[in-house]
């Protein structure tokens, strides 16, 4: 789970239990199902930061609990990386 | 294909503006800068138009959108100047809309799908297309960038690629193509899509790239390219219709394959970034052909520096850790708003009282002494002149020192990289409003005045937010209004005073959550505190050129815009004061009573009796609030015949004629009907100038049934406090 996350954890999506619209919209701005991101900031009511590709995501508390992951080891593609 | 596309977008040139239908000569060619937000398109456009640009709504919106004409050299010096119009489109991440800003942007882009040579009823530009898109990229994150790239590429229209953000690619350590130089990256790109991909360096136009952006737009005019690997026009995206009525199941399986085609680009891209050779073929609809030949002869394709590379935080992470904590976050973010609040009232006001003591004295005293010499001195010429015309410019003169202390301070605020993060930091706040994290920030600064609250509601994403809060700003008790609270509770609460101002100040609050959740439910039901997924821009220090020039651009707009409301009013209201009622006096010669205002004031008057307020002076004063709170005070001098009070605090003479007429008017029961004529003061519209600005903001409707629906609720909470505060 995205929210149970440290700070650092580097993770692999794995689902989002979002509406569809708002799934949609998520995955256009480029975090999509098996996409590799790493935990940069807990911030206040369960919001959390995660870094994909060079971009920051700031998605708050409910929207975090939505998205599933699982951990992952060293990556190998620079464009793939957190 | 049709040639009914959505209404034109407004597009400025050097002699004025006209619209996408006034074609007669060859039009200039249009350029659409199209991009996700915070990838640096406005300063972009900046850059490209300099001071040849103008603000206005989107047709039938109030989308705001920057027009611009962009001027370079022709070849051979003898040549005029090429002109193209450009137009800077609201951030997007994706053209199927889920906002009227977005709406704006795929429309317009789709509109020039529709204008294709081929199509008859469109005029064309010299170059032999009506535009070219420009899709502006950050360098920093390409692969999040990509998928609005592809979706602008399916719709057929001619597009160059800009890069930007290369400033801070070369800090962005964990970025995946941050180790390539921009030229290497652009080569890169350029190979694995097909278009021209211009690295621009628009904060620092010395390092350009503009020339050869400009080089490129006219080239894909000239001869039309596509992207590599998108079919045009298999489907256009979106035919005019929003998310909301999507299929949108359907709508995600045809993006997979954008998505597909953006993970084979990244992929590429990859390729060349790590060193490793480019496969000749990787599928059948996209090769990853070798960047070199794509770049400028001579060079090499070179990458950044590996040292200091990695996958680790990079300094926006570690900034905040600090200005996202749990803890540290909200106190930040209040003190943020607590500057601007500031800023706004106690930094400007030394320069408006300047600029109050140049109009309305100095000029006011040249103007007065030049009709002296034509013998109109004392005429209602001169009452017109100074106290109607010189007024109005005086009024909105005041302001904008405001108005520039609030754009610069936004701009600030946005450039940096830091409203992002306030919108993170305050949305668990706004959320029972419905309303983005933002929005706090006008509703605060509404707290000082709501002049640049109604400025600060452009932060916010999409317009019915904007609407929502802007709607909500004037609910905000403005410093102007504590003037009448001091007047009334030093007068009729002597020993509770402070308490009865701090729950003016409560009620403010109050009223600002009841209404709206009331516009929540009813007129706002399609504004949902949906999911928060922010992209937040890395940190970045503000540029102040192109800061100052937004800033002028913004306090322009203001000037234009709301000055001639403002003064129009300023005059009209003067009109009513000189003209007499009675034949007895001469224009400008009646005494308030006896003027049109005072026979309006004495007609109000029995509709506010309900309130225990129904007297003419309460109802002038009322009047002369709807031009500006300020002069409420003086209002009530000047129609108790008693000196204004320096500090109103401390009446005197004013205090106790207050008292008696209240009391008179309430039949013994002054106190509720002071209490009820505060409320009413804080519920009613705040001044002529907000009006001026909600309404260039907002439109005509808006503003006017909210002015309605003001004073209908400013007079039934009066009525209602007077009600029950009489009876206790």
């Amino acid at each position: 789970m995205l929210p149970e996350s440290p700070v650092g954890a580097k993770l692999r999506v794995t689902g989002v239990r979002l509406p569809l619209a708002d799934a949609f919209r998520l995955h256009e701005m480029g975090v999509r199902l098996g996409t590799l991101a790493r935990v940069t900031q807990h911030a206040a009511f369960g919001g959390r930061v995660i870094a994909v590709a060079g971009s920051r995501y700031a998605l708050d508390g409910g929207t975090a609990a939505l998205i599933d992951v699982e951990p992952v080891g060293p990556l190998s593609s620079p464009m793939t990386r957190p | 294909m049709s040639c009914h596309g959505p209404a034109p977008l407004p597009v400025a040139d050097r002699h004025g503006t006209h619209t996408a239908d006034d074609r007669t000569s060859p039009a200039p060619l249009r350029v659409l800068l199209v991009g996700g937000p915070n990838v640096g398109k406005s300063t972009l456009f900046n850059a490209l138009t300099g001071a040849r640009q103008r603000t206005t709504n989107a047709p039938g919106t109030t989308v705001e959108l920057a027009t611009g004409t962009w001027r370079t050299a022709a070849p051979g010096s003898r040549d005029p100047a090429i002109e193209r119009a450009v137009v800077d489109l609201p951030g997007t991440y994706s053209l199927l809309a889920r906002s009227a800003d977005e709406q704006v942007t795929a429309d317009a882009v789709r509109e020039l799908a529709w204008q294709a040579p081929a199509c008859a009823c469109a005029a064309t530009s010299r170059l032999g297309v009506a535009g070219v898109a420009v899709v502006v990229l950050d360098s920093t994150a390409l692969a999040r960038s990509l998928y609005l790239l592809a979706q602008v590429a399916e719709t057929g229209v001619p597009l160059v690629v800009a890069l930007t953000m290369l400033d801070l690619a070369a800090t962005a350590t964990d970025s995946p193509t941050g180790a390539m130089e921009p030229q290497a990256l652009a080569a890169a790109l350029v190979a694995a899509i097909g278009v021209p991909v211009v690295p621009v360096d628009a904060r620092n136009r010395a390092h350009g790239g503009l020339r050869d952006l400009a080089r490129a737009v006219d080239e894909v005019a000239a001869h039309p390219t596509h992207v590599t690997g998108i079919d045009v026009p298999a489907r256009t995206v979106s035919d005019g219709a929003t998310a909301a009525v999507l299929d949108l199941a359907q709508e995600l399986t045809h993006a997979e394959t954008l998505f597909a085609w953006v993970e084979r680009v990244a992929t590429c891209l990859a390729q060349v970034t790590t060193g490793l050779a480019p496969a000749s073929d990787t599928d059948a609809d996209l090769t990853c052909e070798h960047p070199r030949r794509h770049l400028p002869s001579g060079r090499g394709l070179r990458g950044r520096s590996s040292s200091g590379r990695s996958s680790g935080p990079i300094l926006s992470d570690r900034i905040d850790t600090v200005l996202l904590n749990p803890w540290a976050g909200i106190p930040v973010f209040l003190g943020v708003v607590w500057l601007l609040f500031e800023l706004t009232t106690r930094l400007a006001a030394p320069l408006q009282d300047v600029i109050d003591r140049l109009v309305n004295g100095a000029l006011a005293s040249a103007v007065t002494a030049l009709l002296g010499l034509v013998g109109l001195d004392d005429s209602w010429v001169q009452g017109l002149l100074v106290n109607g015309l010189l007024a109005g410019v005086g009024t909105v003169m005041t302001f904008v020192p405001v108005m520039a202390v609030m754009f610069a301070a936004l701009g600030v605020l946005e450039d940096s990289g830091y409203l992002a993060r306030a919108a993170f930091v305050a949305d668990r706040v706004m959320r029972s409003l419905g309303l983005d994290g933002r929005a706090l920030l006008p509703l605060i600064v509404g707290f000082g005045c709501n002049l640049p609250a109604f400025a600060a509601t452009r932060t916010l994403p999409n317009a019915r937010q904007r609407l929502l809060t802007g709607l909500l700003v004037p609910l905000t008790s403005c410093s102007a209004r504590l003037t009448v609270y001091v007047l009334l509770a030093g007068a009729f609460f002597p020993d509770h005073a402070g308490t009865v101002i701090f729950a003016m100040y409560v009620t403010s609050v109050l009223l600002v959550l009841g209404g709206g959740l009331a516009l929540r439910r009813t007129l706002f039901r399609d504004v949902q505190a949906g999911p928060l997924i922010l992209i937040l821009p890395p940190y970045q220090r503000p540029h102040l050129r192109t800061l100052g020039m937004s800033v002028r651009l913004r306090v322009g707009a203001f000037v234009i815009g709301a000055g001639k409301i403002i003064v129009a009013t300023m005059l009209v209201v003067w009109l009513l004061m000189a003209l007499p009622a009675t034949g007895q006096y001469a224009v400008g010669d009646a005494p308030v009573a006896d003027s049109l205002y005072g026979r309006m004031a004495s007609g109000i008057a029995p509709v506010l009796a309900p309130a225990g307020f129904g007297n003419d002076h309460a109802a002038a004063a009322l009047m002369t609030g709807f031009v500006a709170k300020e002069v409420v005070v003086g209002s009530f001098a000047q129609s108790y015949a008693v000196p204004e009070p320096g500090d109103p605090g401390r009446a005197g003479t004013l205090g106790e004629r207050l008292r008696d007429s209240f009391d008179a008017s309430s039949r013994g029961h002054g106190g509720a009907a002071a209490l009820a004529f505060m409320i009413f003061v804080l519920a009613y519209t705040p001044c002529v100038a907000a009006l001026a600005e909600q309404r260039r903001l907002f439109g005509w409707r808006p503003t006017a049934c909210a002015v309605g629906v003001q004073i209908i609720a400013a007079w039934v909470l009066a009525v209602l406090v007077f009600q029950v505060g009489s009876r206790l």
